[in-house]
């Protein structure tokens, strides 16, 4: 009894958790009272994604069957929420001339890989998975 | 176009890489802050480690 109200509890939880850590990394634990961690991904994340968008990283969606790594990577970066559908709303898109332009890619499908993880671990700390 | 002359240093974009993955995946797979450290150490060097070593195995073969 006491077990299936507190799972109630914890996977009401689970829907805004996933959701605020896709958009924000790191939201989705600040929503979970899990501060230290919040930061930590915040941070870390955030300045994969700056650090690849300022070395000049491709931005462009590119989905589709024709080319399944460019729409992989794309799928990698969407990934990262929020921040990924604003940079490249104020206008950057990259520069394939850039002599960092293979670091910024590297840089940015990760920071998105890595926001997977995060929100696979916010799920699985909302539902009681996880302390 | 090139971005700014330190974003294109190959180790600086190698240790920063590591760093901040590192602190990803040490936050993610412990749950202490002690075995957090210790396994962001292990991970920055086999990070770095690896990358080095990697290069220079790629070294003989021209590009």
């Amino acid at each position: 009894m006491l077990r299936s109200v507190f799972l109630e509890a914890t996977s009401k939880r689970a829907l805004p958790a996933t959701l605020l850590a896709w958009l924000v990394p790191g939201a989705g634990h600040f929503y979970l009272r899990r501060p230290g961690k919040a930061v930590v991904f915040m941070v870390a994340i955030g300045a994969l994604f700056v650090l690849g968008v300022a070395m000049d990283s491709r931005l462009d969606v590119s989905l589709g069957l024709d080319d399944i790594l460019a729409s992989l990577f794309s799928v990698a970066q969407m990934a990262m929420g929020l921040p990924y559908f604003v940079a490249r709303m104020i206008g950057f898109q990259g520069d394939v001339k850039s002599v960092t332009f293979e670091y910024g890619n590297t840089f940015t499908a990760v920071a998105g890989l890595l926001n997977i993880l995060v929100v696979l671990d916010a799920y699985d700390t909302a539902v009681g998975r996880k302390p | 176009m090139t971005s700014h002359p330190l974003l294109a240093s190959h180790l600086l974009a190698l240790v920063t890489f590591s760093v901040l993955t590192s602190a990803v995946f040490a936050t993610l797979l412990r749950d202490d802050t002690p075995s957090r450290v210790r396994f962001g150490l292990m991970a920055f060097a086999a990070f770095v480690v690896s990358a080095i070593v990697v290069g220079w195995l790629m070294y003989p073969f021209p590009s």
